[in-house]
């Protein structure tokens, strides 16, 4: 009855074909949209709840001073402060946007352990001045980087004292396993960025202070005593675990979540309406097909199966294309908005959840068109036309 | 007379029609020997395809008695009825009813789909039955790829392919031309012949009907007279 089945799709190829590929690239958008949410929350399940983020207490495009970083590191429990500032300058055009950061070069491999240089990098990072690290995903995109070794970003908040472009000498690529730390950023040294500035008579702050505490460290008291110890200003901050930090950096995108969410689930009913469409179509076409089949001597739950076998072919096919396309479209993807969403990946249960669903689609598509055939009266079935 | 293979008892089938109940067989009494060739004729809406499907449960009676190889098809009923259906009886129709997607071969191969016959054994099952009615060149054709009278011989090898005990065939030969005609007839007086099947067939054709040992005449859904001929031999 298979034969009968894939005869059936194949004799009229190309609304199988486009009702398959229909399937397969709503599933592809779904894995997609549903990725974008799960990378969002991966973000946040992967922050650490034991590394510590000092900000202004007025928002986190306010800078704090850079005095406070003495002091911060002096209260018990504190292991290790680096500091972090947007730099937001461009690669030749401001199209090629990602984030730029000046950072304490040692004390950022050792608050953020998981991400990963060779000893070559590390140790040209830790003693060039002008040296810079990449993600491996940035530098996947300007391979011109590694060519040349030169990394000409102009500073549109902080602008060169000359007027030119800073030039960073890539020191080489890193690598974060952690969804939380995206492999599309640029890290370069703070004492280039502090000095540079200050020799143009301008006064740099520090973006946010992240700190890594050590094991047994009473997290909430030691919130509560750095947020204390600058109430009086010069500015005020507020002290938050990375991962409530995290949260409220996601909550900014407001409700797009289940904005993209409403997205997905309308564009797996379109495909649904659009499966059933096509099944019910098939359905009356074969009608006279199902009379044979019962005059022959088949039961009703044979013309039920011929129908609901056809309708889960059909999907499952589609949805199998879809689930590789994502999964072939995967990186490039993940370059393309990697900006927007650093770290997108598809995760393993994803897939499993497009492939549960072009089954669902396959069993709802085919169950009417089914259950006709089970139903249906095999002297008026045999009066029908044939297709 | 042999064994009645065929028992009709009161036998009673109506249909709503515009909210009037017509009746379409009208407590019909008949017997048909077992092996015996019969066609079966009347005007229009004399009842001819009604009992032919109440005979090949394709349908179920309003009230009376059927009996089929002693099988009362009263007490079968859904999927019961649709396996005694493929283990007992071969239909042949008029518009061939053959499955446009599959091949000559895989058409004839179907029903055995419902027996215990291995793959192989279906084939060459399928194969011996096509051969029988002279298309052993034509197995991998679609119907479309096929003559109407070579539709209908393919028709006529699924309908023997499961050794049924009774064939019945609904104007076998009322979509073909003369010589192909002759070739479908002469096809189920060697089945009746050779293979002692009980044929019940269904026609307008006078000249059809002459291949049968009896001829049944049905009116407004009662049995009319019964003529029992020398069937013509075949050509």
């Amino acid at each position: 009855m298979f034969k009968l089945v894939l005869r059936n799709l194949s004799s009229h190829p190309i609304r199988s074909g486009i009702t398959a590929v229909s399937v397969g690239v709503a599933l592809f958008l779904v894995c997609v949209l549903t990725s974008i949410v799960t990378t969002l929350q991966s973000g946040l399940a992967a922050a650490s709840s034991t590394r510590l983020v000092v900000m202004s207490s007025i928002s986190l495009f306010v800078d704090i001073p850079l005095s406070y970083q003495e002091k911060i590191a002096r209260v018990e429990g504190i292991a290790n402060v680096v500091k972090w500032q947007w730099f937001g300058g461009y690669y030749k055009s401001q199209d090629n946007f990602f984030g730029q950061f000046a950072v304490d070069p040692e004390r950022m491999f050792e608050v953020y352990p998981e991400v990963k240089v060779d000893e070559e990098t590390k140790r040209k990072f830790l003693t060039q001045r002008n040296a810079c690290i990449v993600g491996w995903q940035l530098a996947a995109e300007f391979p011109e980087w590694q060519q040349t070794g030169k990394i000409p970003i102009t500073g549109a908040l902080f602008p060169h004292p000359s007027g030119q472009a800073w030039d960073f000498e890539l020191a080489g690529v890193y690598r974060s396993e952690a969804a939380n730390f995206d492999n599309r950023t640029m890290f370069f040294r703070w004492d280039l960025f502090e000095e540079t500035l200050k020799a143009a008579g301008q006064d740099p702050g520090v973006g946010v202070y992240v700190m890594s505490v050590e094991p047994g460290a009473d997290i909430e008291s030691m919130r509560a005593q750095i947020e204390g110890m600058f109430e009086n200003g010069p500015a005020t901050v507020r002290c938050d675990t990375e991962s409530e930090f995290t949260r409220q950096f996601v909550s900014m995108l407001g409700d797009i979540p289940m904005f993209l969410g409403w997205i997905g689930a309308g564009v797996l009913v379109a495909i649904l309406l659009g499966a059933v469409n096509a099944m019910l179509m098939a359905g009356r076409e074969q009608t006279h097909d199902i009379g044979i089949l019962k005059a022959l001597g088949f039961a009703d739950t044979a013309a039920f199966g011929v129908l609901i076998t056809q309708s889960l072919v059909l999907c499952l096919s589609g949805g199998a294309f879809g689930i590789a396309l994502a999964a072939v479209l995967e990186e490039p993807i993940s370059l393309a908005i990697g900006s927007a969403f650093p770290g997108f990946f598809i995760q393993t249960s994803t897939y499993v959840g497009a492939a549960v669903a072009s089954l669902a689609v396959g069993l709802a598509a085919g169950a009417i068109p089914a259950w006709n055939a089970l139903r249906a009266n095999c002297v008026e079935a045999l009066r029908a036309k044939g297709a | 007379m042999s064994q009645a293979m065929i028992r009709v008892r009161n036998l009673t089938k109506s249909y709503q029609r515009g909210g009037e109940t017509l009746t379409v067989l009208d407590q019909l009494n008949l017997e048909m020997a077992e092996g015996h060739f019969y066609a079966l004729m009347g005007p229009s809406g004399s009842g001819k395809t009604t009992l032919l499907n109440l005979i090949g449960g394709l349908d179920s009676p309003d009230s009376g008695e059927l009996f089929i190889a002693g099988e009362n098809l009263a007490q079968l009923e859904g999927s019961e009825l649709a396996a005694w259906r493929g283990a007992n009886v071969g239909f042949v129709f008029q518009s061939f009813n053959l499955i446009p997607v599959l091949t000559a071969r895989e058409n004839v191969e179907l029903p055995l789909k419902l027996t215990p016959l291995s793959r192989s054994q279906r084939r060459a099952q399928g194969e011996t039955a096509l051969k029988l009615v002279g298309l052993g060149d034509r197995m991998d054709h679609r119907p479309r790829q096929l003559s109407g009278g070579q539709e209908q011989r393919v028709a006529i090898a699924r309908a023997v392919a499961t050794d049924p005990k009774v064939i019945l065939a609904d104007e076998p030969t009322g979509d073909l031309d003369r010589k192909s005609a002759e070739q479908v007839l002469d096809l189920l007086g060697r089945l009746n012949r050779e293979f002692k099947k009980t044929i019940l067939m269904v026609t307008h054709d006078p000249h059809a009907a002459e291949r049968a040992q009896s001829i049944v005449h049905l009116d407004k859904g009662q049995l009319g007279r019964i003529e029992h001929n020398q069937p013509v031999a075949a050509g």
